[in-house]
């Protein structure tokens, strides 16, 4: 007789446990490590002394302020874009599915050059601009737009698939009650498709503030004016230390958070359907 | 049976995997040399390792495929071809491919790479444990720090340049600026490096040495007050005012020099007020190329090299 423990099919379903559990494990472990090493880099009374630097500050109020800011369009322009997207075809619309993707895999420090011959003092449109004295590159408009750029396609694709995923037969049934058409978008679109939408808008925030490379090509890199939190990691790395670790905490307890605040709601989404 | 992915191939597959993982993460803590070719690699490691022969020398015997000159038997060794990696101040970007190529022509078939990123960003990167073999510094502050945290080899630390600041403008001067107390003017967009960068630490004392001897602090706060950017590195500077999209930067004599006729405008700074950055050249205490780093600083030492840099804008020291 074999044992019970070795026979092979316990045999195997005890290899897989233990591969799955190195696996899980090694994946943990791969991701949570370098959080837990800027965590042990810097000690707790210098983290909390180096967030009265200026510069920290500074940056810290400018990435929430540009991450809000580009939200709130993204938001209000985003949302009525993806519903008409998904809901009329028109000539080119291949095209534009395309062209709303392309920031996702270009590099940001392309999307940087780009942006600053479009719309820098040399620029394409820029020029006409800097003739009406409005300049834009090096400006903290400059963040906003390179943020924009980098960071809305996480919203509008899922909004866009949101809305074609939604099942016709609610907008139509509304209709068929006498609703217009603003009524249905605002109290049966939305708010079927609200949890989708929200975390397709955090994702988006999420790239907002982590952006680095198009804003340091097309924005500068000037404290308080166009030195977002990650531009001052990347100072702060090559000069005082203890700068770059500070602000890289901050970011990693502000994604955190984020994360959490999805969560909830997605749990409250999922209780209330 | 065959191709089917079983459970148990899975759980062996997910095994492996697991373990590649985990193994990967510690290898990537060890592995710190880019250098791939050794000398030890051949028979004879203590004729490779002793090998102190003459640049020609190590041509004739380079080959393999190289008829022998003599009838004696071929060499028990093949020196093979090192690349040594030099940490490199941005603002030589514009010399180094020259380096790169008469070096190796000088000295085959040993060649050099270069990693060039503003000398902030270098120092912090061998203190991070990057592996280089040489180190070319635009400041003389990082390369003594590096120096006393055991980096360097202390008796390889010279001086390899020097080089001024001066103002660079597009060449259309959108801004019309005739002189260095222009660079005050409301409206008027300046990119500098940052303080962290050498040339940015000489930007500001050159600005200092301005308003003390001739401008004076108003001055000095309007100009400062009109910088749009600071750049990470010299170059960086330099493209914003190529660009067009700034009126005025400060970059180093060498980068106005060398850039081809037309490029720039500039407004040069007076000696007395300026800023005289000195380069120097040292060799890794980490480098398992010593030699070939010893006729690299050799070779920029020396007339050639000195020429190379004179080509390039950069004053002899």
């Amino acid at each position: 007789m074999i044992p019970h423990s070795l026979r092979p099919k316990n045999y195997r379903q005890s290899l897989t446990y233990l591969a799955a559990g190195i696996l899980i494990a090694g994946v943990t472990l791969y991701l949570a490590l370098p959080i837990v090493a800027l965590f042990l880099r810097i000690p707790p009374d210098l983290f909390f002394s180096t967030l009265h630097n200026p510069n920290v500050i500074s940056a810290l109020w400018l990435s929430l302020f540009t991450t809000a800011i580009t939200m709130v369009v993204v938001i209000l322009v985003g949302t009525p874009f993806a519903y008409f997207h998904s809901r009329y075809t028109y000539p080119g619309k291949v095209v534009v599915d395309t062209l709303i993707d392309l920031p996702l895999v270009l590099p940001p420090a392309v999307a940087g050059v780009a942006l600053l011959v479009l719309w820098g003092r040399a620029g394409l449109i820029g020029k006409y601009f800097n003739m009406l004295g409005i300049s834009i590159a090096f400006t903290t408009l400059a963040v906003i737009m390179a943020q924009i750029f980098v960071a809305s396609p996480f919203y509008l694709r899922q909004a866009k698939s949101l809305f074609e995923q939604l099942d016709p037969a609610y907008e139509q049934t509304a209709r068929t009650l006498g609703a217009s058409s603003m009524r249905i978008l605002a109290l049966v679109t939305l708010p079927m498709t609200a949890g989708g939408l929200v975390s397709g808008a955090v994702m988006t925030f999420g790239r907002a503030l982590g952006e680095f490379g198009a804003t340091i090509m097309f924005a500068g890199n000037l404290p308080g004016v166009t030195q977002t939190m990650p531009l001052a990691v990347y100072v702060g790395m090559e000069g005082d230390l203890s700068v770059g670790l500070t602000i890289s905490i901050l970011l990693v307890i502000i994604s955190f958070a984020i994360m959490i605040i999805v969560r909830l709601i997605q749990k409250r989404e999922a209780g209330h359907a | 049976m065959n191709g089917k992915l079983t459970p148990s191939r899975l759980a062996l597959f997910s095994l492996v995997l697991g373990l590649l993982m985990i193994a990967a993460l510690f290898a990537g803590c060890t592995q710190s040399s880019t250098t791939t070719a050794t000398p030890a690699e051949t028979a004879v490691p203590t004729a490779a390792a002793t090998m102190v022969a003459t640049p020609v020398a190590t041509v004739a015997t380079a080959a393999p495929t190289t008829v022998a000159t003599t009838a004696t038997p071929a060499p028990t060794f093949t020196p093979s071809r090192t690349n040594i990696v030099a940490f490199t101040a941005a603002s030589l970007t514009g010399a180094s491919p020259t380096i790169a190529s008469s070096f190796n022509a000088a000295y085959p078939p040993d060649t050099v790479s270069f990693d060039l990123d503003g000398t902030q960003a270098l120092k912090t990167q061998i203190e991070n444990g990057a592996y280089a073999d040489v180190l070319i510094s635009a400041s003389n502050s990082y390369t003594n720090t590096l120096n006393k945290e055991g980096y360097l080899v202390p008796s390889s630390v010279k001086t390899l340049t020097t080089n001024y600041v001066t103002v660079i403008l597009p060449s259309s001067n959108p801004a019309n600026i005739q002189s260095l107390s222009d660079l005050a003017k409301p409206g008027v967009k300046i990119a500098m490096a940052a303080n962290t960068v050498p040339v940015g630490t000489a930007t500001t004392a050159v600005l200092n040495n301005l308003a003390n001897d001739t401008y004076g602090p108003a001055w000095e706060n309007a100009t400062v007050g009109n910088v749009v950017t600071y750049e990470t590195s010299e170059p960086a500077v330099a493209t914003k005012v190529s660009l067009g999209e700034v009126d005025a930067g400060f970059v180093y004599q060498s980068t106005a020099n060398a850039a081809p006729s037309g490029t720039y405008q500039s407004i040069t700074i007076p000696k007395k007020d300026n800023y005289l950055q000195t380069y120097t050249i040292a060799i890794l205490n980490q480098s398992q190329n010593k030699a070939v780093s010893q006729w690299f600083e050799q070779y920029m030492l020396s007339s050639a090299g000195q020429n190379i840099l004179a080509q390039y804008g950069f004053t002899a020291p």
